[in-house]
């Protein structure tokens, strides 16, 4: 069993509500107060410590179309938790891992920050957390005692969505979940989450609105994704890739390379050095 | 699903040479879709010394064919062994916690090319060190009665781990950064590995070159080197080219603007034409030979930050990491 997010865009209002909750569970710094001017969002981006992001796309109508027909997407954005990822694939030190939940999580205290899974994520997701985001040391409270945060209280270390393993763990829903008052994020086995998003693509295109499932029977070779979309325009207008590639399927080519380079030096070298 | 929002209407492939489309599928704002790597002077500087080590792993191999070339053979060894202990430092230093480098060592991760290539640069220092330490007692720096060092590393076995690990080495460096979902590393996953290797075997080449000349070596082995570097050089300029028109508007970061001026003098130009032009002139002085080989070695240094520098801007652009090369 997979437990995975169904994230329904036509449900987001936008209030973020989300991106707070992730920050508050996951005890992450705040993004500091950059104004972008890029409709509401002053966020950007997900980051190694912002694992919610909201995003907010103003498209208005034609000129001559009633401004009815404007639109405002918002989309809360999140690690995909992918079939095959390509960020636990590059990692030489194994600290990301596929867990029960088949989530792919980092250990933080195995990551060592050599920094390739973060090329390697074909949705840009996942990052180092610099030394800078984390400035004080850390607490917290368990069995009425203070401990220091072992984990969190020094950067240099990848960050990315955990999927709430901690809250899973005791069967509790992810702070996302749990906080969006509209239910646009929905938690649960993946299969039966999958099945609720095909008849709600149904449903919506009934009422006359066009949507698709972004992350669902894929044919990318990062397969179906764990945490999967409901969007009504295309991906690149969420930031999403038109078509994600898992990147460790240029390795048989880069290696096939590589040796038919050295070969063929070799070879030449060989024939040099034995002429006298 | 309607044709406006099929996921694939608006993919064209990339790394086919061709511009992007004009019709230009939305962006976010103009964002970055994709993360860059945070690698800076540490990584450029390894991808380098891992060249020189790599090809100077193959050059010990090829100098004891011959039986003839004694000074090309010790100068390789050493400087193996002299680059296989700095390159682990710089590499220890790059990572964001340093202090738990240690963690790369808990497993052996075929998947994973960095997991391969630490194994590998561990697996080559081996072969490196015994070679070296042989050399140093026939060389008589270490007292002969440490000569069991002989049986430790005898040469019929460390001459072919050296060439076929350092040949490893040389290589999947490009193999590293092309299995990422970066656009530009990625769509060179058939040019950047050889173009290191060629790189790699060029730079050992002048490097050994230059211990010769300084040192002492005979003029026939200096000559097969000038030889065999202007071979990698060219290839690897053949190979630039080449990525340059496969790559097209992908390409524009590493190839357009300063980095790509940049690219051309330092490298293509002043790093493999000009030493190969020098290395044919009939005419052989100590200052030529170092000269042509300082100007080999930087235009290697040159292309590996052309190549990590250029992967950051790619990274950038949302419009050309959309559509990830296949």
């Amino acid at each position: 069993m997979a437990n995975g997010f169904f994230t329904d865009t036509t449900l987001c209002i936008g209030c973020k509500a989300c991106e707070v909750a992730c920050k508050q569970w996951n005890q992450l710094p705040a993004d500091g107060y950059e104004f972008t001017g890029d409709s509401y969002d002053n966020t950007s981006a997900l980051s190694a410590t912002t694992w919610r992001h909201v995003a907010f796309v103003e498209q208005n109508a034609p000129p001559d179309a009633p401004p009815t027909l404007n639109k405002w997407l918002m989309m809360s954005d999140v690690c995909k938790h992918c079939t095959y990822a390509g960020c636990l694939e590059a990692c030489p030190t194994g600290a990301i891992v596929r867990n029960e939940f088949d989530d792919v999580y980092i250990q933080p205290d195995v990551c060592n920050g050599c920094g390739y899974c973060v090329p390697s994520c074909p949705f840009g997701v996942v990052d180092l957390i610099t030394h800078a985001d984390y400035t004080e040391t850390r607490h917290f409270v368990s069995d009425g005692r203070t401990h220091d945060d072992a984990t969190q209280k020094t950067g240099g270390v990848a960050g990315k969505c955990t999927l709430c393993y901690d809250r899973q763990k005791v069967g509790a829903v992810p702070a996302c979940a749990k906080a969006c008052p509209t239910e646009s994020i929905q938690f649960g086995d993946v299969a039966e989450l999958k099945k609720r998003a095909k008849l709600r693509v149904e449903q919506l295109s009934e009422r006359g609105t066009d949507s698709y499932l972004y992350g669902v029977d894929s044919d990318s070779s990062v397969g179906d994704l764990n945490a999967f979309f409901l969007l009504t325009a295309p991906p690149e207008a969420y930031n999403l890739p038109a078509r994600p590639v898992l990147p460790s399927t240029h390795q048989p080519a880069g290696y096939t390379s590589a040796a038919f380079a050295a070969g063929a030096l070799a070879l030449v070298g060989y024939a040099l050095f034995r002429a006298r | 699903m309607s044709a406006a929002l099929d996921p694939d209407a608006s993919y064209r492939g990339a790394g086919d040479g061709a511009p992007l489309p004009a019709h230009a599928s939305p962006t976010y704002y103009d964002r970055p879709l994709l993360k860059k790597p945070h690698w800076e002077w540490e990584v450029i500087a390894y991808l380098f010394m891992g060249g020189v080590m790599g090809g100077s792993g193959i050059l010990v191999a090829l100098a004891d064919e011959t039986g003839d070339d004694e000074a090309l053979a010790r100068s390789a060894r050493y400087l193996s062994f002299v680059l296989a202990s700095t390159c682990p430092i710089v590499l220890i230093k790059h990572l964001g916690r340093p202090e738990r480098f240690l963690h790369m060592l808990r497993i052996v991760k075929f998947k994973s090319v960095m997991s391969m290539g630490v194994w590998g640069l561990i697996a080559f220092s081996l072969p490196a060190t015994a070679a070296a330490a042989a050399q140093l007692v026939r060389d008589g720096v270490l007292p002969e009665e440490l000569d069991f060092v002989h049986a430790l590393g005898p040469r019929a076995l460390t001459n072919p781990l050296q060439l076929v690990l350092g040949a490893f080495i040389a290589g999947y460096t490009g193999v590293l950064l092309s299995a990422t979902a970066n656009p530009l590393w990625a769509t060179g996953k058939r040019h950047i590995p050889a173009i290191s290797v060629c790189s790699g075997v060029a730079g050992a080449c002048a490097a050994n070159n230059a211990m010769l000349a300084l040192f002492g070596g005979n003029e026939t082995t200096a000559r097969k080197l000038d030889r065999l570097e202007s071979v990698a050089g060219i290839a690897e300029l053949a190979l630039l080219l080449s990525f340059r028109t496969h790559a097209g508007a992908i390409g524009l970061p590493m190839f357009a603007g300063r980095r790509g001026a940049k690219l051309r003098s330092a490298t293509m130009f002043g790093g493999i034409l000009v030493p190969s032009l020098l290395n044919l002139v009939p005419f052989h002085a100590r200052w030529k030979t170092l000269l042509a080989s300082a100007l080999t070695l930087a235009g290697g240094y040159v292309l590996r930050e052309s190549m990590i520098e250029a992967g950051k801007e790619s990274a950038d652009d949302p419009r050309v990491s959309s559509r990830q090369p296949e």
